[in-house]
């Protein structure tokens, strides 16, 4: 029965990535965008080895993760193939779930394939294999999170993907500014410390910080224990709205 | 068909904001029957659909079971009951009508031996063969809907529901799929079809729904309906020289634009007999070409709605 339920999780997540990876708002905002936020935020700039590469993963595994989850319901609504799927025998958890895997796969490749990139160029990076899995670990978290993240906004039931990408954006900005990821936590007035940490990319740069600095701002263990809170919180935000807003889509 | 109840429905109500889409309707159709709801635009077919193949969640008092299955307690068991062939198609446009097939044919627990072989079997039956490689967003309307019948087939659903399958298709595809929902009959499915086309009902339907503004406001084989509901025909016929004021006032009779003259009726004989008296012994004006029209399922149709409408608009304004 579980290995069942498993099983169309990941058909779901097999379709969503075949259908929707080669889909223009995938490129331009899960590639397009964080490859020239990073060039100019790094050109013509004094930045350590280190910020460059924490800001490049942080950035690329958040825009990654937020690519495909907010335009597939937007796609199916208007193309009615999201009926079939409600009409079939699958739960609409199943299906978020399918949605939310794809995104994060999605998000977790780009990402790994940049980290190892990195790695092989600048040797030396992290000093132990215990920081390499800490860091993997937060590539993981964070992917699932923005997945559950884009998902959400996808709960506004449009079927024009510019509608929900406009909401993405308007807050996928403010959480990259207030992250710390431009300059260092540490370094913030109080007042803005607080306020970034509303935003749970603060505490994935923290935990990249400590992996290849070895020092962060926050310990590791609460930076991890915040992010799989904010992963519960997104994901039965996500199951309270979609089940709301679903039949409004038909 | 036999007497196990397929679907039963009790209660459906489904409302958006201020409109009600469709009004405590009740129904049940049994095992076999292939059962058609006619209605207009809005009359609530779609949303009654819908709710019953679990897209709209029911409330509280609304019930639907699946062979005896409650929908709300045994979600995933009663859908896979269903085979769905929706107006507008609604397979990945991006993928092949082979994907399509699989990534479906998984949704509903085959293996892919079973994938395989049902699939080729479908794809040969509706000549889709050589489509297998396009992707559906190429196919042509009649194409798609042929590919729709074998997502919803492929599966081998003991009920089939098709949403105003011949819609906008070509006399050729129409053709297939009418023959088709003969097959599925002979074959023992259970049919629910909401269709606009009269004369499709009348043709295929063992019982037709008529729905109108989110209620059903009748229920009967097509027979009953036209004999039941508007046991009118009208009598045409032709007259030698034209008629007095007197004659034309006789009762329910009109001139049409052809010159002939039209009387409904609802018994033939008696008032054929009457009109030989009234004009051909008594004015001595002799009647020819005398045709008897049957009250096709269309009028009964039009009549049901047009009074429905003209009750409700009463009952508001009383």
């Amino acid at each position: 029965m579980i290995k069942d339920k498993l099983f169309k999780i990941w058909v779901m997540a097999k379709k969503n990535i075949n259908l929707y990876i080669k889909k223009g708002p995938v490129i331009i905002f899960g590639l397009m965008f964080p490859f020239f936020m990073t060039l100019s935020w790094v050109l013509g700039r004094d930045i350590s080895q280190n910020q460059i590469f924490v800001g490049i993963i942080a950035m690329t595994t958040f825009f990654t993760s937020t690519a495909i989850s907010p335009i597939v319901f937007p796609i199916e609504t208007r193309e009615k193939s999201l009926e079939r799927i409600i009409s079939a025998p699958i739960s609409l958890n199943q299906i978020l779930l399918g949605i939310v895997l794809a995104s994060a796969l999605y998000s977790l490749l780009i990402s790994s394939i940049i980290t190892l990139i990195f790695i092989i160029i600048f040797q030396g990076l992290f000093s132990s294999l215990l920081y390499i899995f800490l860091f993997w670990l937060g590539i993981i978290l964070m992917s699932i999170l923005g997945s559950l993240l884009g998902l959400l906004v996808s709960a506004i039931p449009t079927d024009k993907t510019s509608d929900v990408m406009l909401i993405m954006n308007l807050i996928k900005f403010p959480l990259l500014f207030i992250s710390g990821m431009f300059t260092p936590l540490d370094v913030l007035p109080f007042p803005v410390v607080v306020l970034s940490c509303l935003s749970p990319l603060t505490f994935l740069i923290d935990i990249f910080r400590y992996c290849v600095d070895g020092h962060s701002f926050f310990p590791y263990q609460i930076d991890l224990l915040v992010l799989v809170l904010w992963i519960i919180v997104f994901f039965i935000a996500n199951g309270y709205f979609h089940r709301k807003t679903m039949p409004k889509r038909f | 068909m036999n007497e196990s109840i397929a679907i039963s429905a009790s209660n459906l109500t489904k409302k958006f904001d201020d409109f009600t889409a469709v009004n405590d309707v009740s129904f049940k159709i049994f095992e076999g029957e292939i059962v058609g709801i006619l209605g207009p635009n809005g009359a609530g077919k779609t949303t009654t659909l819908r709710l019953l193949t679990g897209v709209y969640k029911l409330e509280e008092g609304e019930k639907i079971e699946i062979f005896n299955e409650n929908l709300k307690d045994n979600q995933i068991n009663c859908k896979i009951k269903f085979g769905i062939v929706p107006e507008i198609s609604n397979a990945y446009s991006d993928f092949t009508v082979l994907e399509n097939l699989e990534f479906s044919g998984k949704m509903y627990g085959l293996s892919k031996e079973e994938i395989k072989n049902r699939s080729k079997i479908l794809l040969e039956r509706f000549e889709l063969l050589d489509k297998l490689n396009a992707k559906t967003k190429t196919l042509s309307k009649g194409l798609k809907q042929r590919a729709n019948l074998c997502l919803a087939l492929l599966h081998e659903p003991p009920i089939l529901i098709l949403d105003e399958p011949t819609s906008g298709l070509d006399p050729i595809s129409v053709k297939i799929m009418r023959k088709q929902i003969l097959e599925f009959r002979k074959a023992g499915k259970t049919i629910l079809i909401t269709t606009h086309d009269i004369k499709e009902a009348q043709t295929i339907c063992d019982r037709i729904l008529i729905m109108n503004k989110g209620k059903i406001i009748a229920d009967a084989n097509p027979d009953t309906l036209r004999r039941d509901f508007k046991s009118i025909s009208t009598i045409i016929f032709k007259t030698e020289k034209e008629l007095d004021s007197k004659l034309m006032n006789y009762p329910t009779l009109i001139k049409r634009s052809d010159g002939t003259f039209a009387i409904s009726s609802e018994n033939v004989l008696k008032d054929l007999s009457e009109l030989y008296n009234s004009f051909t012994l008594k004015n001595q004006i002799q009647i020819s070409d005398v045709k008897i029209q049957e009250t096709s399922l269309e009028e009964v149709f039009i009549d049901l709605i047009k009074n429905d409408s003209t009750k409700k608009k009463g009952v508001k304004n009383d």
